[in-house]
This record gives C-alpha cells, structure tokens and sequence, in this order.
C-alpha cells in the first residue's frame, strides 16, 4: 500500500531528525497508522516546561485525507476543545485546505506553533479566545496552571 | 473568510443547478449526481443561491454569525455523496441528448449534432477532480490506442523526468514517489497489455476506479502542474487573482479541488503537451450556434492523438468523434516504429519531412513495395504495370547538389493519378523493364496524398491494408481464448 510505503518514510524521516520539542512513536509498533507524540511547550508560552502528549491518527486514505490531531494531555487552549477528546482542526488540517505534499513533520510543527501563538479567530473554544483577546494576563495564567496540573509530571 | 469566499468548486457546480426546479429542471439533466443535495441540510443553501430563476435572494446580512458559521462548517466538511464509477464504460452520447430532449432549444439542438459528431462519451466522477481525472485518463487512453511501446517507454521517461520541477519547487521524494509509483504503474500497465496483445482498455478503466492509485496519479498531475505554474509564473499570473504560489495552494494542490481554465491550460502545458496529444473542449453551454463550441488548448501541428473533453458549467466529460480514418494509427504507428529507426514523434526535427498524420495513416505507404500491388483503395484502379519504388528508390531531392537556379532540372514529378495514363517519364529512365514507376516522393505527395486517396472510403474488407471496419460502430474484433466461447 502507497500509505505505509509513504507513511513509514516519514516516521523514519522524523525519528531520525526529530523537529524542536517533538518526539513520535508508534502507539502500538504492529500499527504505523497510530502516533503518540510527545510534545514540549514552547518556551516564552504559557505551556514552557510542559510535556503535552498528542494523538496523531493517520487514515488509511493518507495522504489525500488529512491526519487528525488530538491532544490526550488537558490544555488550556482557544483552539483546542475543552473536553476529553481534545480535538483539534484548523488550516492545514482541514480536508478541504490539505495538500498530500504536506508532511506529519509541518502538522505537528503548526501544532506547537500554536501553542507559541493561538488563533482565537478559529477557535473552537470560543469562551478562551475572548479571554486570550481581552484578558491575557488571566488566561495565561490559567494555561500556565493547567500546564502545571496536567502536564509537569510531579 | 465569508461566504461569497467559498470554495464552490470543490462540488461540481452540475449539482448546484440540477437541484431542480420544475420550469428549469430539464435544463440540466437528470444526472445520477444530482440527487447529491437532497436529503443535505445545504439544498436550500445552494438551492437559493444559485438558481438562476429564483427571485428569492439569499440576503447575507440576515444570516447571524452563528448560521454564516453553521454554512461555513457544512461547506468546509461537505463531500458530495456522488454515485458511479470515478471513469465510466464509453457509452453512446447520444444519451447526453436524450437528457436534454427536453431541456432548452439551444442545449437540445447542440447535443443532437454532438451525437452525430462525437458519437461516444465517458462520463466521470463529479467529485471534484473530474476535470483532472478527463485529461489523465483521455492520456493514458490515447497512449494505449497509439499501440507503441517505444512510445510509452518514452512517455514514462518523460513524465520521470518532470520530478525536476518537483525538486525545483521544493517538493521533497520520499514525499512525491507514491504519486509517481502510481503513475509508472499504469505505464507498465500498458506495456503490459501491448505486449500481450489485449485491446480492450478496460484494465485503464479500473485503474482510474481504484480510488487510492487514482488518487495519487491525480496528485501527481496536481503536483506537476503547481510546480509548471510556479516554473512559468509569467504564463498564468495576469489570468489569476492572487499570486500564483497562493493560487496552486489553494486550487492545485488540494485534494479536490476542481479544476478551473487556467490550471487546465497550465497541465496540458505543463504535463501534456510534449506528448504530441491535442487537447480540446467541447463547450455545451447556451451560447449562440447549433453546435458545442470548440476550444482547443494545444498549438495546431502533426498531433498523435485528441483527448476531447465535454464541458458543461463545472464538470468535464470526455467525448470520441466520429473518426476520419486520420486518426486511426494503432497499426500504423506500430508498423512505423517498427520497421524504421524514426524518432518519437514529437522530435520533429529528425524526421526527412514534415510527417502529416493522414499520411502516416496510410498503412505502410512508405515501407511496402507492393503496396502498389495491393488492393487498393482507389477507384478503378487499372491491373496497371506500375509498381511503386521501393523505400530506397523513393526520390531524393537534391538537397545538397547543386546552387538552385530553380533550374528545370529537377522537374517537379507528377502527381499521383492512377487513372489517367503516366505521364513520359522521358528524363529519368526507367529502371526496371516492369514500366514506369510511381515514385512516392513526399514533397509531391504531401499536400495532397490525403485527397487523392479515398482513404476513408469503405470498400472490400478483405485487405490487411483495409482498416474502414474499425470505423463502424458495431465492429468488433474477434478474440479467440482458447477456453471461453466468443462473447
């Protein structure tokens, strides 16, 4: 299958020269279409020093079909959702605005740049982005808290 | 990004209309995608937006943030639930006039005559790539009817070769190869079937039905046409609204996204023209005229082939005219790449003259030194004593010989005219006692070989050299298989 073939490559691709601040592995190693990606927040964000872990689930249409992204770790995040699935889908990620020349490596690095810089005019969690845009100084301390509750490892 | 942003061609635009309404909705036809809205919360969306006689605007500013967001979701996640094969059987056109048997006069009368013209179709997915689905297939098709492995095996190094334009704009390999494995596979595909002598294409058919290989030789046409465009800026940009990088981003290189004149023009540009394919439209719209309007996006020159694409407001078909024998190489071609050391077509330059296809069509004009002998297409043909040269007694013309006075000289030698009595061919004795010779010289056969040869004339059916049964419709070869019984 094209897929594995082109999914494998980009795995190897990525644990051979890992981006800044993101580590992948396979959930289960008989299964290349399941990620776990652990993920640092970026320094200068109200997630530094947290260890976020993501999901990356990769369908086996891929790469004319988008992979989707989940955060398992909670986050405080205008553009992630709120609840136990934490959810994510925005630009890239979209089915109508992905490119199969896109790569997992550019996906998981918009990731994080969205935790440096959220997008509160494309969120999903309407509630932190008004807050984010007219009250940052709170949310970035609740992000901050919630870093450290759910994502520094005591 | 608002509403009137919104990306309506990723939905063939034949859904939006057909939708339909009771004064229009023969207008239209009933095509298998239409029923794609109904029972979708976004009929009413795209039902009022777009009928053209609706009288009921949507007004943009009573729709709340909330619903403007609602539609915009809907839009984004839509994927019309279209039904039927990506690339269907070729099927009569004259069923493209039975849909419009009832439609509107112009559109009536345009498919009447397109039957008779274009007299088969094939009709593609409209999922939004069957504009880029019509020319890869009408390429590949066209590729198999030349019957040619040398081709192919040329074709395939050159659509190799185009990965230089992925690596120049930043592609990267280990990214692109599956797209490019896809493609090479359906290459093989064919060498494999000409190799054993299968002629029927429905094997092409069923890879363009596999939806993840299709998909990726659709991503690899998308990828070579972005990386053309962005080669070639100068080209496209004034014909685009926005910068061409933003443009491919947006159009081509998405997964369906469908295609609109400029990124067509840029793939048969970029991808399809050094084939030595034509490439035409068929407009079907109600513009003045009896027929469909052609549209053709390759330069007139000796062409191996036409890939025909019906058009009708967003969505593309392929069409198959009625074939003058022109066009008729398989058998042909193979002859001629067989017994001569001629380059590919499309190095013009090395061959002696400027090959015309109708010429070329002639089974085995140039090569056959009986073809004089043989029963022959011409009216009346006297059981003459000409015979005509073989290959290398065909005249020369003294290129290189003599400064050109345009003396006398060299008379010009006279027309092919099997029925009148040879002219005295007093200067240049004969050389053989059999009489005098024809002699194929291709500057005097050139301009007007194709007229003086009924070529297209059916006759007696018994020639090898008598290709006319391919052009009735109900002709079918025989295939013999040991096992089954004819079909």
């Amino acid at each position: 299958m094209g897929s594995q073939k082109r999914i494998a490559k980009e795995l190897a691709e990525l644990v051979e020269s890992p981006p800044e601040g993101i580590v992948v592995k396979l959930a289960d190693e008989s299964n290349l279409y399941t990620w776990n990606v652990y993920m640092d927040g970026p320094e200068g964000s109200p997630y530094y020093n947290g260890k976020f872990i993501l999901n990356l689930s990769l369908p086996t249409e891929y790469p004319f079909k988008p992979p989707t992204v989940s955060f398992k770790t909670k986050i405080y995040h205008p553009n992630v959702t709120n609840d136990d699935k934490g959810s994510m889908c925005l630009g890239m990620l979209r089915a109508d605005e992905w490119k199969p020349s896109s790569r997992i490596q550019a996906v998981l690095q918009f990731a994080r740049q969205l935790l440096a810089e959220p997008m509160p005019d494309d969120a999903v969690e309407g509630r932190i982005a008004e807050q984010y845009k007219n009250d940052r100084k709170r949310y970035d301390e609740v992000a901050k808290e919630w870093t450290r509750k759910y994502a520094i490892a005591s | 990004m608002s509403l009137t942003d919104l990306p309506w061609n990723h939905f063939d635009p034949i859904n939006h209309f057909s939708a339909g309404q009771d004064s229009t909705s023969g207008f239209y036809p009933q095509h298998p995608h239409s029923s794609a809205f109904f029972g979708h919360g976004f009929a009413h969306l795209s039902n009022t937006l777009y009928h053209p006689n609706n009288t009921i605007y949507f007004n943009m500013n009573t729709l709340s943030t909330a619903e403007m967001e609602r539609f915009q979701k809907l839009s984004n996640e839509f994927q019309a639930d279209v039904q039927g094969p990506a690339v269907s059987i070729k099927q009569p056109s004259s069923v493209i006039a039975m849909e419009y048997a009832n439609a509107d006069a112009a559109f009536a009368t345009k498919t009447s005559a397109l039957a008779i013209t274009h007299p088969l179709t094939r009709t593609m997915k409209g999922d939004g790539n069957c504009g880029w689905r019509a020319v890869a297939f009408g390429y590949f098709e066209n590729l198999f009817n030349l019957q040619n492995q040398l081709q192919v095996h040329h074709e395939l190094n050159r659509i190799k070769s185009l990965n230089v334009l992925l690596d120049q704009t930043g592609q990267q390999e280990h990214l692109y190869e599956i797209f490019v494995d896809a493609t090479e596979d359906v290459f093989n595909q064919i060498s494999q079937a000409i190799q054993s002598g299968i002629r029927d294409d429905s094997f092409l058919v069923n890879a363009f039905n596999s939806e993840y290989n299709a998909n990726a030789i659709l991503t690899h046409f998308r990828l070579l046409t972005s990386a053309w465009m962005k080669l070639n800026t100068h080209r496209y940009q004034a014909f685009l609204s926005t910068p061409v990088e933003q443009y491919c981003a947006a159009r081509i290189d998405t997964v369906r996204t469908e295609i609109d004149e400029v990124g067509l023009q840029a793939l048969v540009d970029g991808v399809i023209a050094e084939s030595g394919f034509a490439v035409e439209i068929m407009y079907l719209d109600r513009s003045e005229g009896e027929a469909v309007t052609p549209h053709h996006l390759t330069q007139a020159r000796p062409i191996a082939g036409t890939i025909c694409l019906l058009y009708r407001p967003g969505h593309y078909d392929l069409l198959y005219p009625a074939e003058p024998t022109v066009n008729m190489e398989p058998v042909v071609n193979y002859q001629y790449a067989m017994t001569s050391d001629y380059s590919p077509w499309d190095q013009q330059g090395a061959l002696a003259f400027d090959v015309n296809s109708s010429l070329m069509t002639i089974p085995n004009l140039m090569m056959d030194p009986t073809f004089g002998m043989a029963p022959s297409p011409m009216p009346a043909a006297p059981p003459s004593p000409y015979r005509v040269s073989p290959p290398q007694e065909v005249y020369q013309p003294p290129m290189h010989a003599s400064p050109p006075p345009m003396s006398i000289a060299s008379p010009p030698p006279p027309p092919l005219r099997m029925s009148a009595p040879p002219p005295p061919m007093s200067s240049l004795p004969p050389r053989s006692s059999d009489g005098p010779q024809i002699r194929l010289n291709p500057l005097v056969m050139k301009p007007n070989l194709s007229h003086s040869l009924p070529v297209t004339t059916p006759f007696k059916n018994s020639s090898p050299y008598n290709q006319a049964h391919f052009q009735n419709q109900d002709f079918e070869p025989i295939h013999w298989e040991p096992s089954d019984s004819r079909r």
